[in-house]
């Protein structure tokens, strides 16, 4: 079984128990594992509800390194091409540096390309 | 009236019908209404399209009534928790977004469609080979959502907003019986097992034991 490093970066304004904002922490996440699911496990309480790939409250920006994102129930090209990612979904294909906290970046992403969930959240 | 207003207290003035107490005692506890509002439009949202969803799932499932039935439990109650967390929303001085389509798409839950192709040029669901496996698949994650959804909602609300959380922690027995229901009958159905979910009937469909809204108000 391979597993990665995942260093998890926090803004400033993002409050998760587990790292201090405005620092980072390196989880270890195997292939097969939903990075959030591993996170979580060691002591990082990403933000998440559906776990199903689909609300955007988990949403990551991806820094450095591949995922493999096809478990999502909701995922757009547009999403990929800014590198934003759905960590609840999301298996590394490599070690990774992921921005957490970025629910509100990919909402206005997705509103700009009128895809859900939408203006009105 | 007079003078002396001794209930009056906290920043907002007699009668100032801009502000709400009960938003401004949530603020001072260190959660902010507005984003407790939203996830509960998201939340409800959710529930709505499963109760519209399940409709449909139900309606395929024909044959095996045992399930049919089972089914329409969790669709009406599911409607339940939609219409017990409504107010919620107008209280914390929100509303439902006037188009449906937008209220569908903020759903915090993935559509309960049918797991099938949608064949464009007959304009029909191809359910040639939809099994009832299939169905309760979808309505097994369906729940799981829910579960996940409305344990968030506890943990934003435990301890600070005590009208949330008693909503949302019936909710959550609710969902929890239902995927319990499922695992039971998708075990027997896709791998011949036995796991029994542990309940007992509801009294009529829809029952909603912990969270109809009757007992709170008749008139819902
Ligand atoms: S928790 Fe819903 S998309 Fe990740």
């Amino acid at each position: 079984m391979t597993s990665y490093e995942v260093e998890l970066v926090a803004p400033g304004d993002c409050d998760v128990e587990g790292i201090d904002s405005g620092r980072s922490e390196t989880i270890t996440v195997d292939e097969d594992e939903y990075v959030l699911s591993a996170a979580r496990r060691q002591g990082v309480w990403l933000p998440a509800d559906c776990q199903q790939g689909w609300c955007t409250t988990c949403a990551a920006e991806l820094l450095a390194g591949e995922v493999d994102q096809s478990d999502a129930t909701r995922y757009y090209d547009v999403d990929r091409e800014a590198d934003m990612i759905l960590p609840c979904t999301a298996r590394p294909r490599s070690d990774l540096r992921l921005r957490i906290c970025q629910m509100d970046e990919l909402n206005d992403l997705r509103a700009a390309n009128s895809l859900p969930p939408g203006r009105s959240r | 009236m007079s003078d002396d207003k001794p209930h009056a207290s906290g920043s907002i003035s007699p009668g100032d019908t801009s502000e709400r107490v009960g938003m401004a005692v949530l603020r001072e506890r260190g959660l902010d209404p507005e984003e407790l509002r939203e996830k509960l439009i998201d939340a409800i949202g959710a529930e709505f399209t499963t109760y519209y969803y399940y409709t449909n799932l139900r309606m395929h499932l024909a044959g095996h009534e045992d399930y049919k039935e089972i089914t329409e439990d969790a669709r009406l109650e599911d409607r339940a928790h939609f219409e017990l967390v409504v107010p919620r929303v107008y209280e914390l001085g929100g509303h439902l977004p006037n188009d449906i389509r937008d209220f569908a798409d903020r759903a915090s839950c993935p559509d309960a469609g049918l797991p099938v192709p949608y064949d464009d040029e007959s304009g029909q669901l191809d359910i040639t080979t939809l099994t009832a496996e299939d169905v309760l698949e979808v309505l097994l994650e369906a729940e799981r959502c829910a579960i996940r959804t409305w344990t968030e909602i506890c943990d934003m609300t435990r301890d600070v907003d005590p009208r949330t959380y008693d909503m949302a922690s019936r909710i959550l027995q609710e969902e929890i019986e239902h995927e319990a229901w499922f695992v039971e009958l998708l075990s027997m159905e896709r791998d011949g097992e036995i796991n029994p979910a542990g309940h007992f009937v509801r009294g009529e469909p829809g029952d909603a034991p912990y969270s109809t809204n009757r007992r709170f108000n008749d008139s819902a």
